[in-house]
C-alpha cells in the first residue's frame, strides 16, 4: 500500500461504514432490498470467481445455494449458528469436488451441461430423501435471526468473497484461470495443472454460494425443495455477473444493483410476464454488452502503456534427452515405430522427414500431449513418458506449436507470465513483469508491443511471443515445431540467428523443420523419419546425403 | 410380465428420446449451436397438439403436418435473426458455444414465460387412442405404439436423407469440419441454417408424439433439453446411430428405475449413466476422438 491508494482507502472505508450502518436507519422494505442485493452480490462474485476467467459457464448456482439453505434448515437447531455456516460451506465444497472431479477433466461443454441439470438432480434427490426417509416434503424453520443480523452476515460474507476474489486474481491461481479460459492446451504446456486449478476455483466458488444459502435460509419460515432450488436464482446470478462484466472484481457489484432494482420493479408491476421480460433483458445483455459494463468502461478508458527496461541473462544447464523404443499408433495407423535417439547438452537436433512421417507425434509424446504406446523417454535420467504436459513443462521441456498458439486477448507480457509463475522455480510480484519483459526483448519483440494484445501482432511476432513463453519455463530442452515455417527471408535470417544464440547459451533444442537451409546451418545432428520409422541419423550433412533420405524426400525410381 | 412391460415402455420412451436427440445433434453437431431452449419447442408443439385436439378435434397425427413445417420456419428464423450475429461475432468455436449457450438460455426463459402466461403451471394431457393393445401377454396403449412407429419412420427417413442425398452429404461434411466443407464448395451458412431448422422440426414432431401419451406442463422443456443433451453426448456428438442407441438405453433405464425403485430417482439414474459413459469414453459411445 502506498500513498496513491490513500484516497481509495478512505472512499472504501466510508462506503463500508455506510453499508454497515444501513440497518440502523433503514425501513423494513429497504432492508429487504438491501439483503437481496448483498446476497446476489455474494453469489454473482462467487460465480465470476470461477466462470469469469475460465469461461466455464456454471448454471448450477442455486444447487449450491439450496444445499446451503438445507444445511441450515436441518442443522440450525442442532448446532451453534457459526458451525452451521462452516458445515454449509463444507457440504458445498464436497459436492463441488464430486462434480468437478467427474466433469472438469473433460471438455468445457460437458461441464456446462452437467451444471445445467445439477440443480434438478439435487432437487430430485432431496425431494426423494424428504418424502421417503423423513415423510414430508417441506420443513419449518424456527431460527430466530433478525433481518439486521442476516444483513450484517451477508455484508461480511460479500466482503469476504470480494477479498478472496481479489487475492486470487493476484495469485498464480488467478493467472492459471485466465490462461485456461484463453487456451487450455497452452495452459498445460506452460506448466499449469489445469484440472487442479479448475477444481480448486470451482470448490471455492461453491463454498461461498452454499454459505450464502445458509445465511439466507432463516428468512423463510418454511422451506421445501422447490423453494430452495428455484432455477430462477441461477439464471439471475448469471445475468447479473454478465451485465457487470466478469473480467473485473467490481463487475458483479455493478450488475447486481440495477438488476435487483429492475427485478423488484418487474415483480411488483408485471408478475405474470416476469420470465419473458427477464429473458429479454438477458438476451439484450448477451447481444449488446458481451463484456458487460466493465467492458464498456475499459473501451473508453484504455490501460496506460509503460516502457520496461531490458537486460538479458540466461541460465545454462546440463540437458540430455534419451528416447528409447518409442512407439505410438492411432487405431491401425502406426504413427511412430520403435524410435530411439539422444539429445546431448547444448545440442540442436533436427527432426526432419516428409509430411505425415510422425515428427509432430514425437514432439507430442515428449511434451506429454500424447502418451506413448511403447518405449521410454528420459529427461536428465528421469523418466517422463506418460506424464501430463504440465508436469513435463515444470520438469524442463518447453515447446512451441506448429500452428502458433498465443492467448489472443491477453497482452504479450501476460502471455509469458503464467509460465514464469508456474515453472519449477517460480517468480512472483514485480519480478514477474521484469522477467517477462526481459524474455520478450530476448526474442526480439519491440518493447512498445509488450502491452499489445497478442492477437494484434504479426505472424512473426506471435511466434516470438510463443518462443518467449517457452523460454519462460527455464527449459532444459526446447521443442520447436516448424518455428521457422512461413517467415520471409529477412525474418528467417533473424530467426536462425535467434535459435543459434540460444544454443550458444547452452540450451538443448529439438527442431522439427522443413527449411533445409536452417537445418544445415543450425543442427549438429539430424534424425530423419519416414512413415513413422527412423531412416537416418547422425551428422547433419551425412544424414541428409543418405540415399534413403533423398528417396523419401524426392521419391525413388519406384515411387 | 413386469420385465416385458418395462422393455416395451422403455423402448417407446427411448424411441422418443432418440428422435428428440437426433434434432439436437443436428443443431449442435452441424450448426454448432448449443441450444438450451431446445426443449421449449417440444413443449410448444405439445401444447399445439393439445389445442388442436381439444379445441378443433384434429388428430395429433394430422397435427404433425401443421407443426413440423411451422417449427422448421420458426427455427430457421431464429437461426437467421438471433444466431447468425453470434456466429459472425465468434472468433473461435469455444466462444460460439459460450455465446449460444447464453443467448438460448435467455430464449428459454422467454418461451417458457409465454407458455406460462398462456397455460399456467398445471399439467395437461388428452386422451387420444388410449386403447389397450395386447402384445406378448402385456398391454400397451395404442397411442404409444403409434408414437414409436412414427418416431421410427421419421428417424429412418432422416437417416436415409442424410446418407443418400447430396444435401445430406453436405450436412455431414459440415458436421465433420466447417472449414474443410467450404473448401469443397459447400455453402456452410445455408447448410447450418437448414440443419438448425431441421433440428427444430424434429423436436416439434417429438413434442406432438410425446403429448399423445405423457402429461406435460409449461416448465417441462428444460428436462427434455437436458435428456436430449445427455443422449447426444452419450452417443457421440453428430452421430445419429449413437443418438438412437443412447436414447434407447436412457428410455430403458429410466423406465426400469421408475418401476422398480422410485419414479423420483429417474434423473439421478440418467446422470449416473451419463457420468459412467463419459468417464469410460469421453467422446461418447460412438464418438470419434478429438473435436
Amino acid at each position: 500500500m502506498n500513498m496513491r491508494h490513500a484516497p481509495w482507502l478512505a472512499l472504501g472505508f466510508t462506503l463500508l461504514l455506510m453499508v454497515a450502518g444501513l440497518p440502523l436507519i433503514a425501513s423494513g422494505y429497504v432492508l429487504a432490498v438491501a439483503i437481496s442485493m448483498l446476497s446476489f452480490t455474494a453469489l454473482a462474485a462467487a460465480w465470476s470467481l470461477f466462470s469469469g476467467p475460465t469461461h466455464y459457464i456454471s448454471l448450477a448456482t442455486v444447487a449450491f445455494f439450496g444445499i446451503g439453505a438445507y444445511t441450515a434448515a436441518i442443522g440450525g437447531e442442532l448446532m451453534p449458528w457459526p458451525l452451521v455456516l462452516v458445515v454449509a460451506g463444507l457440504v458445498g465444497v464436497a459436492v463441488a469436488l464430486v462434480v468437478g472431479l467427474s466433469t472438469l477433466r473433460l471438455s468445457g461443454i460437458y461441464f456446462v451441461i452437467f451444471t445445467f441439470g445439477l440443480t434438478e438432480l439435487v432437487r430430485q434427490l432431496v425431494t426423494w430423501y424428504e418424502v421417503n426417509i423423513k415423510g414430508t416434503v417441506g420443513r419449518y424453520l424456527f431460527l430466530d435471526i433478525p433481518q439486521a443480523v442476516i444483513y450484517w452476515q451477508l455484508a461480511v460474507l460479500t466482503g469476504a468473497v470480494l477479498l478472496i476474489a481479489w487475492l486470487i486474481s493476484r495469485s498464480r491461481l488467478g493467472l492459471a484461470a485466465r490462461v485456461i479460459g484463453e487456451d487450455e492446451t497452452v495452459a498445460r504446456h506452460a506448466g499449469i495443472d489445469t484440472t487442479w486449478a479448475k477444481i480448486t476455483l470451482f470448490a471455492i466458488s461453491a463454498a461461498f454460494m452454499s454459505v450464502t444459502g445458509a445465511v439466507m435460509a432463516p428468512r423463510w419460515t418454511y422451506v421445501d425443495p422447490a423453494i430452495a432450488f428455484n432455477p430462477m436464482i441461477s439464471f439471475q446470478v448469471v445475468i447479473m455477473a454478465l451485465l457487470g462484466g466478469t473480467g473485473s472484481l467490481w463487475g458483479p457489484v455493478l450488475g447486481v444493483v440495477p438488476l435487483v432494482l429492475l427485478f423488484e420493479f418487474l415483480t411488483a408491476n408485471f408478475p405474470n410476464a416476469f420470465n419473458i421480460l427477464l429473458g429479454a433483458v438477458f438476451m439484450t445483455i448477451v447481444y449488446f454488452l458481451p463484456r458487460g459494463v466493465v467492458g464498456l468502461v475499459q473501451d473508453w478508458w484504455p490501460q496506460p502503456v509503460r516502457m520496461p527496461a531490458v537486460t538479458a541473462p540466461r541460465i545454462v544447464d546440463d540437458a540430455v534427452l534419451a528416447v528409447n523404443g518409442l512407439g505410438k499408433s492411432f487405431g491401425g495407423l502406426v504413427a511412430v515405430h520403435d524410435l530411439s535417439f539422444r539429445v546431448e547438452a547444448g545440442q540442436i537436433v533436427g527432426l526432419i522427414g516428409p509430411n505425415g512421417s510422425g515428427k509432430t507425434t514425437v514432439l507430442n509424446m515428449i511434451s506429454g500431449a500424447l502418451k506413448p504406446d511403447t518405449g521410454s523417454i528420459h529427461l536428465c535420467g528421469r523418466r517422463i513418458d506418460g506424464l501430463l504436459p504440465d508436469r513435463v513443462a515444470t520438469l524442463g521441456i518447453a515447446r512451441t506449436f506448429q500452428l502458433v498458439r498465443v492467448l489472443g486477448s491477453m497482452t504479450c507480457r501476460q502471455n509469458v507470465e503464467p509460465a514464469i509463475a508456474f515453472r519449477a522455480r517460480p517468480s512472483s510480484g514485480n519480478a514477474l513483469d521484469e522477467t517477462a519483459d526481459t524474455l520478450l526483448a530476448r526474442v526480439g519483440l519491440a518493447a512498445a508491443k509488450v502491452h499489445m494484445p497478442a492477437s494484434q501482432l504479426t505472424y512473426i511476432d506471435q511466434k516470438r511471443v510463443e518462443l518467449a513463453r517457452a523460454l519462460a519455463l527455464e527449459p532444459k530442452l526446447l521443442l520447436l515445431d516448424e518455428w521457422l515455417a512461413g517467415l520471409n527471408p529477412t525474418e528467417l535470417e533473424e530467426g536462425i540467428n535467434l535459435i543459434d544464440s540460444m544454443r550458444r547459451e547452452g540450451l538443448s533444442i529439438i527442431m522439427v523443420e522443413h527449411v533445409m537451409d536452417a537445418v544445415r546451418s543450425l543442427c549438429d545432428h539430424c534424425i530423419v523419419m519416414n512413415a513413422g520409422r527412423l531412416i537416418a541419423a547422425g551428422q547433419t550433412t551425412a544424414a541428409l546425403a543418405d540415399p534413403e533420405v533423398v528417396r523419401a524426400y524426392l521419391g525413388g525410381p519406384d515411387a | 410380465m413386469l420385465l416385458l412391460d418395462i422393455v416395451l415402455s422403455g423402448l417407446v420412451l427411448g424411441g422418443m428420446y432418440a428422435l428428440i436427440a437426433m434434432g439436437l445433434t443436428l443443431q449442435y453437431g452441424v450448426a454448432r449451436i448449443m441450444n438450451l431452449a431446445y426443449g421449449e419447442f417440444l413443449v410448444a408443439a405439445a401444447f399445439l397438439a393439445f389445442w388442436m385436439f381439444t379445441g378443433l378435434g384434429v388428430s395429433p397425427l394430422v397435427g404433425l403436418v401443421v407443426a413440423v413445417p411451422l417449427a422448421y420456419l420458426a427455427n430457421w428464423a431464429i437461426y437467421r435473426v438471433l444466431l447468425v450475429p453470434l456466429v459472425n461475432r465468434a472468433k473461435t468455436q469455444g466462444q460460439l458455444e459460450v455465446d449460444s449457450i447464453l443467448a438460448t438460455f435467455g430464449l428459454l426463459f422467454i418461451v417458457q414465460g409465454v407458455a406460462l402466461v398462456l397455460f399456467g403451471g398445471q399439467y395437461y394431457s388428452y386422451g387420444y387412442l388410449s386403447i389397450p393393445v395386447s402384445i406378448l401377454g402385456t398391454t400397451v396403449a395404442l397411442n404409444r405404439l403409434l408414437a414409436l412407429l412414427f418416431a421410427a419412420i421419421i428417424g429412418v427417413g432422416l437417416y436415409l436423407a442424410l446418407t443418400r442425398t447430396r444435401t445430406g452429404t453436405a450436412i455431414r461434411a459440415v458436421a465433420v469440419s466447417a472449414t474443410a466443407a467450404r473448401l469443397v464448395a459447400i455453402d456452410v451458412r445455408t447448410a447450418s441454417a437448414f440443419a438448425f431448422a431441421l433440428g427444430g422440426a424434429l423436436v416439434a414432431a417429438g413434442g406432438i408424439l410425446v403429448s399423445m401419451f405423457l402429461t406435460f406442463n409449461a416448465s417441462m422443456g428444460v428436462i427434455f433439453t437436458m435428456k436430449a443433451l445427455i443422449v447426444v453426448i452419450m452417443g457421440g456428438v453428430g452421430n445419429l446411430l449413437g443418438a438412437l442407441v443412447a436414447g434407447l438405453i436412457l428410455g430403458l433405464v429410466e423406465t426400469a428405475v421408475a418401476r422398480l425403485l422410485d419414479p423420483g430417482l429417474t434423473l439421478a439414474a440418467t446422470y449416473l449413466i451419463f457420468l459412467a459413459v463419459l468417464l469410460v469414453r469421453p467422446t461418447g459411445l460412438f464418438g470419434v476422438a478429438a473435436r
